[in-house]
């Protein structure tokens, strides 16, 4: 099968939100689809191709923003009645264009997700999904965080829906009755459903993209909630939309992602749980907010996409633009117009723009004083936790090419950028320990990562308590000249991005020290002091809190639980009780509020959190002795010849190091030293007030750089140690 | 941009490692190219895929078939090939090691010459230049250029004032005969023609490789990461990256560009603009243009620093890579330009939408709204350049003139600042002032275009308005005008010069390229003669000029490299060819100089 595609550049339009384009099912069985696509203008149009010219067929008025658009379907087939959501209000309008139905709900929070299932609307906004039918409030249920997308199923003899909802942090939830059937914590964070067209519709059963990139399967059949990664998380950016297209007579699952790419896996029909097989992958530079297919420009199908900055193209097969066949439609004469008229209105911009530049230009001039007030840039910012390397993440997407980014941080950093883009560090300002970088971007340059991770090896200890700030400005290439300020709360504590669940956390038998605040605190102001610790956002207050992080290194955990004037934190990283307490009491002092410390910690904890991490400490330690082989072996400067197979030069278990790739020997020992010492220090900390232990942690950090596991835990385990003893660990 | 499935037309493991940059081919018997690479210390292969063994010294490799190795007892440095010999079109291989070079008959296993190299060796080109009608393997040593013909004879030697990168036998005048141009590590390139150094070019970092464009072009690539190329004396364009060039070539009708990690990319030679780029799957060695399918065409010959081996065929931009294959459809370019076209379509939209709203929002906002994204129209933003004696530094003072603040200040210059590129100022929130100050030490004394990016609105915007200018420093900023009354000590070592020259251009020469509050000028229009002190910001020594009235010129100063800048500088602005000096320094013997 062939799978050459080429892009072919529809129209734009103002910016998209996810999953705003729809393409319309056809009239007939051979006729030309259309398609409908809603943006940050509020504007909704619907277009038909004809000679790859988009014709309008209908254009409404500029409005909210439309966050939301679907078809409405009519058990399992989509029906030519579109859907478009904008704040509150949901509109529906006829292929015509005709408003036929406009619903304001009461809804405090912008709808975000919307699913259409005959006369059932099924809406998500904020923490809530609301079901209306005939256009009546029917049920309502209230989620532990943001609902990212819904979908319905019909359930066999009866009107009943189930719902299949997603939900941030938590995984999936299947909603019945406006009650729980059933939930799962997914860690990996879905945020996108596609519900395979060919299914019956009451199989409770979709695909699924996630935030850090992997899709899967989520099924619930018999009562039983299931899900199954079936691709990994690779190089490849978070999914932000997922459709469906058929080529070569074969269904596709099509993956719109924030790195700009579009991929398409083929998916067996017949077994849904066979492994997706990718088949083709196109970069487009820029986020991808819809991706779907259909038969638009020519009766052969192809891949419509829309981007964030509100590109609309087409992936066509290249056999149909190349060909001098009769399948392509267009006549050289038609696509010439459509070129000259393209550059024509062009020109007559490039005028308009030069006049309005012209007049700016003078009022800067005038001796008037009038004010220069430009919107502010569109531009999004996410900061991501930290991965196990201590890297977290932050990506600017910006709807005009960035030409470079200023950053500013009190405190030093290590910072990493895109291979396309030159990162320079600028010598601090005075003696101050500040961070001063500018990233300059290659022409083009939509989106952008930075990672950062506080600075290895510098000798300032990480400010306890207190989050960092990282000021970002984001400079345009173009006009108007205008620089926009992003803030990013770097948190205390980046390494617990996992999600977990509380109540299983809990009963995992770990050694728990547990950190009671007490005091006259809202539910709100204590998430707040927890933003300033936790990566990645906290669900909403409300009455009583209960969550779970997971440390990605150590795989340690945070249990958070807090209703009004009550608070209690879990972890077996003592580590993480001993700054949590500090950042809290930080945050209670500005505020002005009085609250009570109390902190319990048994006294196995440190010993109990070591073994835990027994294995990887010793995978790290192994890892650490090869990186140090291979640094003398590469100083040796061995030619060919040593390596060669014939007359062995080096031993069997040297050449294994020698031939190992780097990305294998990244190593984190020495982190994990510190972190270890770190344990031990704050146990004296907190359990014996501060007493002297620095015999015993000399002792530790020389135990433990031996991998000596033994006597470091009997160390740990807080039991003085005869010299006899220690003499009989050697 | 273009992520290209581009394959090579030729791939092939050499089994042996090689160290990046000691690599050459070279028809050892007149007609069949062979690689030639150093692989470790005192190891060379010699790959011969088209001739038989080679006999003599080289030995068959074990590792590969179609290898011979060469073993020195010295480390290797430089290689390079040509045909020295005259009469004989085979090429003779030169080895270059520490402190010798040897000229080497692969093709008869004969010595040509083995010659020590005093100065040591850093790079070597078989070439021809200047009048010389033979091929001569030219030396670039520490801090030397050397010309050596087929017996190892001494036809030119030069002193170079910084250690020899890299060098290139170029046309640079089109007078027929080629100039040397030297790459050098203190970031100059020198042209040198007739044994005499005609032109430096000032760039920012050390010159790591020089490549031929075209009759008139020649590109370059930097140490820290730029490439350009030059037409006639003036750059056409830079771009800097992250990775260091280790080769460029010009291949097709595109530059194509070899980076350490073993990037390759093909750029527009007229902007720089990337075509095409692949990534080899080690750090790369080398990259030569070479006829090694023997097809009548040069290809690209990669070489990666695990031995692997990779040909591309020239690039055309009309046909890409595959002249013969499916040429581009009429229609497929009218929808690549269409593509283009929305591109300028959306910039130009969302420029017009800003100064739309603009217009709109000015008058509805509140004054809170207003703070987060607005300015004043007539904010000027004012940028001075003094020099602060005492701190030893240039004040580059950046200033609004109404209540407006500057947010932070972004200062763009090359060379400049010791870590990378730019240099910048954010005052903390509580000291934002509608005046902000940067400190510049320029290290070197050449002409410096620094860019300024100011940020400014108020304290508590959300959005700033980005004010940009360019200024260029004078040549000798570093230096500040000593006061005329204050006494002056003798300082001992000075050079002399006779120049006819009325002393009114010379002060027009000293107003240009010294930064001074005022400017310098001759009393009445009878007077003859001239005299100034300068104070140097870095080490705060002096410099004193003397224009006297018989012509006789003597600049006092310690340093002497500032006493050959500032003759270049007045011979160039006073258009002299042929200037005699004196030297006279208090360490050195006097020495007399053309």
């Amino acid at each position: 099968m062939n799978y050459d595609l080429s892009r072919i550049d529809y129209t734009i339009c103002g910016i998209t939100y996810p999953d705003t384009l729809k393409i319309l099912p056809s009239p007939s069985t051979t006729g030309l689809q259309k398609f409908a696509i809603g943006d940050k203008a509020g504007v909704l149009q619907c277009l038909s191709i004809k000679d790859e010219e988009p014709v309008v067929q209908f254009k409404s008025l500029p409005g909210k923003p439309i966050t939301s658009v679907q078809l409405a379907s009519t058990s399992g087939s989509p029906s030519d009645k579109i859907f478009a959501a904008s704040g509150n209000e949901v509109k529906g309008y006829t292929k015509k264009g005709k408003v036929f139905l406009t619903i304001e709900t009461t809804l405090s929070e912008t709808i975000t997700s919307m699913f259409i299932y005959g006369g059932d609307l099924i809406l998500g906004s904020g923490r809530v999904v609301t079901h209306y039918r005939d256009l009546k409030e029917f049920h309502s249920y209230n989620c532990d965080d943001r609902v990212l997308d819904v979908a319905a199923f019909g359930s066999p003899n009866s009107t009943r829906l189930r719902l299949l909802v997603l939900v941030a942090n938590k995984g999936a939830v299947v909603l019945e009755n406006g009650q729980v059937a059933a939930r799962m914590s997914v860690p990996c964070g879905p945020s996108r459903l596609a519900v395979p067209p060919w299914l019956h519709n009451s199989d409770v059963c979709a695909y699924y993209g996630a935030a850090d990139g992997s899709i899967g399967l989520i099924a619930y059949v018999e009562s039983v909630l299931t899900c199954k990664s079936l691709v990994d998380k690779g190089s490849l950016g978070a999914v932000v939309c997922v459709g469906w297209f058929t080529m070569n007579s074969a269904m596709h699952l099509v993956v719109g992602r924030h790195d700009g790419s579009i991929q398409l896996y083929l998916i067996d029909m017949e077994n849904l749980y066979e492994l997706p097989r990718l088949k083709y992958t196109y970069f487009c530079g820029e986020p991808i907010t819809s991706v779907a297919g259909g038969c638009v420009g020519t009766e052969e199908g192809e891949l419509v996409a829309a981007t964030f900055s509100g590109r609309i193209f087409a992936l066509r097969s290249s056999r149909l633009i190349t060909g001098a066949n009769s399948l392509s439609n267009i006549s050289q004469d038609a696509l010439a117009s459509r070129r000259s008229k393209l550059e024509i209105e062009v020109a007559r911009l490039e005028k308009q723009a030069a006049s309005e530049r012209d007049k700016y230009q003078k009022s800067t001039r005038s001796s008037l004083a009038g004010l220069s007030a430009p919107p502010l840039l569109d531009l999004q910012c996410e900061l991501s936790g930290a991965k196990n390397d201590g890297w977290q993440e932050a990506r600017v997407t910006s709807a005009v090419p960035l030409d470079m980014l200023f950053l500013y941080c009190q405190r030093k950093l290590d910072l990493l950028t895109d291979s396309a883009a030159v990162l320079s560090i600028c010598p601090s300002q005075g003696s101050s320990e500040d961070l001063l970088a500018t990233v300059r971007c290659q022409a083009g340059t939509r989106r952008l990562w930075i990672r950062m991770r506080q600075a290895q090896g510098s000798n300032s200890q990480p400010l306890i308590g207190q989050s960092t700030k990282l000021l970002v400005y984001a400079l345009p290439a173009g006009a108007p000249r205008v620089a926009r300020l992003i803030s990013l709360q770097l948190p205390a504590f980046p390494y617990y991005s996992l999600h977990d669940d509380p109540d299983t956390a809990d009963d995992s038998g770990r050694s728990w020290c547990v950190l009671r605040v007490t005091g006259s605190f809202s539910v709100a102001e204590m998430t707040s002091w927890l933003t300033e610790a936790l990566p990645g956002g906290l669900p909403r207050p409300s009455t009583s809190m209960a969550f779970a992080r997971s440390h990605t290194l150590l795989k340690t955990i945070l249990i958070c639980r807090y209703q009004r004037g009550l608070a209690t934190f879990k972890s077996d990283n003592i580590s993480t009780i001993y700054e949590l307490k500090d950042i809290l009491s930080n945050c209670s002092v500005v505020k002005g509020i009085r609250v009570d410390i109390t902190c319990d910690v048994p006294e196995d904890c440190c010993k109990r959190c070591f073994e835990s991490i027994e294995e990887t400490y010793k995978i790290e330690f192994k890892k650490y002795q090869d990186m140090k082989l291979l640094e003398a072996m590469s100083a040796l400067d061995l030619d060919a010849n040593a390596v060669n197979e014939e007359i062995p030069v080096l031993c069997e278990d040297y050449l294994k190091v020698l031939r190992a790739t780097a990305d294998d020997v990244e190593s984190n020992f020495e982190e994990l030293v510190g972190i270890i010492v770190n344990w031990f220090r704050d146990y004296y900390k907190i359990k014996l007030h501060g007493a002297d232990n620095s015999y015993e942690i000399d002792q530790l950090k020389k135990y433990l750089n031996e991998c000596n596991l033994e006597a470091a835990k009997k160390i740990l385990s807080n039991k003085p140690m005869t010299p006899v003893e220690a003499e009989n660990f050697y | 941009m273009l992520i290209s499935t581009v394959q090579p037309v030729f791939k092939l493991e050499l089994n042996h490692k090689v160290t990046p940059n000691i690599v050459t081919i070279a028809k050892y018997d007149g007609t069949h190219p062979c690689l030639t690479a150093s692989a470790g210390y005192d190891k060379i292969i010699i790959h011969h895929p088209h001739s038989g063994v080679i006999s003599g010294r080289a030995q068959r490799s074990e590792a590969h078939g179609e290898v011979s190795e060469l073993n020195l007892s010295q480390a290797v440095i430089a290689l390079a090939a040509g045909p020295l010999k005259p009469d004989c079109n085979r090429d003779m291989l030169l080895i270059g090691s520490p402190s010798q070079i040897l000229a080497y008959d692969v093709h008869d296993n004969a010595d040509l010459f083995f010659k020590e190299a005093a100065d040591g060796v850093n790079v070597i080109v078989a070439g021809t230049f200047g009048k010389h009608a033979e091929t001569l393997a030219i030396v670039g040593g520490n801090s030397s250029v050397l010309g050596l013909t087929w017996q190892g004879n001494e036809v030119f030697w030069n002193v170079v004032s910084g250690k020899v990168c890299s060098m290139l036998c170029f046309d640079f005048d089109k007078d027929g005969e080629n100039e040397l141009l030297l790459g050098c590590e203190d970031s100059y390139i020198r042209v040198l023609k007739n044994n005499q150094f005609v032109l430096e070019l000032a760039e920012t970092g050390a010159v790591l490789s020089l490549a031929q464009v075209s009759d008139v072009r020649f590109a370059y690539g930097l140490g820290n990461g730029t490439i350009g190329i030059y037409e006639e004396g003036i750059r056409l364009w830079r771009v800097k990256s992250k990775q260091n060039a280790l080769s460029l070539q010009w291949s097709g009708d595109s530059l194509a560009c070899c980076w350490s990690n073993g990037r390759v990319d093909w750029r527009d030679g007229g902007s720089g603009r990337v075509l095409r780029r692949v990534q080899m799957r080690a750090a790369a060695a080398a990259m030569l243009l070479a006829d090694y399918r023997s097809v009548g065409a040069p290809d690209l010959v990669c070489v990666s620093d695990k031995g692997e081996v990779l040909g591309y065929p020239p690039y055309q931009e009309a046909t890409g890579f595959n002249a013969s294959a499916k040429t581009k459809l009429p229609s497929e370019e009218d929808r690549l330009a269409i593509t283009e076209l929305f591109n300028r379509k959306q910039a130009l939209l969302v420029e017009l939408q800003h100064y739309e709203a603009n217009a709109a929002g000015a008058q509805g906002l509140s004054s809170l709204e207003r703070e987060a994204t607005a300015m004043p129209t007539n904010t000027r933003l004012h940028v001075g350049v003094t020099t602060l004696l005492p701190e030893g530094v240039l004040d580059l003072s950046v200033s609004t003139n109404n209540d407006t603040i500057v947010r932070a200040a972004l200062v763009l210059a090359e060379g400049v600042f010791s870590s990378g590129e730019t240099m910048a100022c954010h005052p903390a929130s509580g000291r934002l002032r509608s005046h902000l100050q940067v400190a510049l030490r320029p290290p070197r004394d050449v002409p410096i275009d620094v860019h300024i990016k100011a940020l400014v609105g108020y304290a508590d915007s959300e959005q700033f308005h980005i004010f940009e200018l360019t200024k260029q420093l004078p040549r000798f900023c570093m230096y500040t005008l000593v006061a005329p009354s204050t006494s002056r000590p003798q300082l001992d070592s000075y050079v002399t010069f006779h120049i006819t020259e009325r002393v009114q251009r010379i002060c027009i020469w000293i107003n240009q390229n010294f930064l001074l509050e005022e400017e310098v000028q001759v009393d009445t229009e009878e007077t003859k003669e001239l005299h100034v002190g300068f104070n140097c910001l870095r080490d705060k020594g002096k410099l004193y000029m003397d224009f006297e009235s018989d012509g006789q010129v003597k600049i006092s100063t310690p340093d002497i490299r500032l006493a050959g800048d500032l003759i270049q500088s007045l011979a160039i602005y006073l258009n002299l060819i042929d200037l005699q000096v004196r030297l006279v320094y208090r360490y050195n013997q006097r020495q007399d100089y053309a």
